[in-house]
């Protein structure tokens, strides 16, 4: 897998659906609907620029984060600001919101949508999941929907989220996984990877990368299999949106 | 982008602290500047209130 050539055609998927004001990943190739949709209740979605909306990944991270008023969240890829602008309504006046994306359209959309609306406690920069441009032990809750499988680096995604955060801080993720692991091909398929399938890692492993990095208490909060696609003998390969949270302990990890 | 939210703004690449330049700026959001990097001795460009934090490699 040639780490750069993915970026550079994840980049430019998403760039398109930022001017389309879309940042839905399966929609990227149109290879599958997005089951993210229906993960909102009307009373959220009434608090969320409308504008912002268009931005659907596979679940809602805000809802399993337990947010609190005056807290710092950081959202790793928030596209147009959805689930950023959605915690900036829990965290309140008092609180903010970081969003780091590394596609100049959806920062420069996201951005413009909180101005619009006036929203002073949700800022957007442009950066790589991979490399945060912000201080360790800052965040008391890093949130991400159907971003992480985009990266080549799940490893560096995981141990920068537990720097960001402080000891005690949550992470809250919406993402694509498998039950097996997905052909070569279909592994090495830049469009399936742009649509949040070809980097979907094996359910099991995603947990060891996060377990890797050092969180504790990793728990399934729910999945939904929303593609079956076939293995090489003709079996399925299930392809599910999960949630899941992790917290950093409180204590240092064991080096 | 705010001011306010130096504080926590790091260097992406040593996670060192970064200092800002402002070219531009209105009431409430620096518009142009950058943000300087001492150790790695890398500027940050902020361009239309958005500070492009990509590491220096990536940026386009």
């Amino acid at each position: 897998m040639n780490e750069s050539e993915t970026r550079r055609i994840v980049k430019l998927a998403y760039a398109k659906l930022a001017k389309q004001q879309r940042s839905c990943c399966s929609s990227a190739t149109g290879a599958a609907p997005c089951p993210g949709q229906e993960c909102y209740s009307s009373q959220e979605l009434a608090g969320i620029p409308a504008e912002a909306q268009a931005g659907l990944g596979c679940g809602n991270p805000v809802a399993i984060a337990s947010l609190q008023e005056g807290e710092t969240v950081v959202d790793l890829g928030p596209g147009l600001g959805m689930d950023a602008f959605l915690a900036a309504t829990k965290v309140g006046p008092q609180g903010r919101v970081i969003g780091v994306d590394m596609t100049a359209e959806m920062v420069t959309g996201a951005r413009r949508i909180a101005e619009d609306n006036g929203l002073n406690n949700v800022e957007f920069r442009l950066g790589q999941i991979e490399a945060l441009p912000l201080e360790d032990n800052t965040a008391d809750a890093v949130i991400s929907n159907c971003v992480i499988n985009l990266s080549t680096d799940k490893d560096r995604v995981f141990s920068e989220a537990y720097r960001v955060l402080k000891p005690g801080g949550r992470l809250c993720i919406s993402d694509t996984v498998t039950d097996k692991p997905l052909p070569r091909e279909l592994q090495e398929d830049l469009n399936a990877w742009a649509s949040c399938i070809g980097g979907a890692l094996p359910r099991h492993e995603y947990v060891a990368a996060m377990q890797r990095a050092g969180f504790c208490d990793i728990r399934v909060t729910s999945e939904t299999v929303f593609m079956v696609q076939k293995d090489r003998l003709g079996q399925d390969i299930e392809i599910l949106s999960i949630s899941i949270t992790a917290t950093r302990p409180c204590s240092n990890r064991v080096e | 982008m705010k001011k306010e939210l130096m504080e926590i703004l790091a260097c992406p690449m040593c996670k060192g602290n970064l200092e800002l330049t402002v070219e531009k700026e209105n009431g409430k959001e620096i518009i142009s500047g950058w943000l300087y990097c001492a150790k790695c001795n890398e500027r940050y460009p902020i361009v239309d209130a958005i500070p492009n934090l990509l590491p220096p490699d990536l940026r386009d």
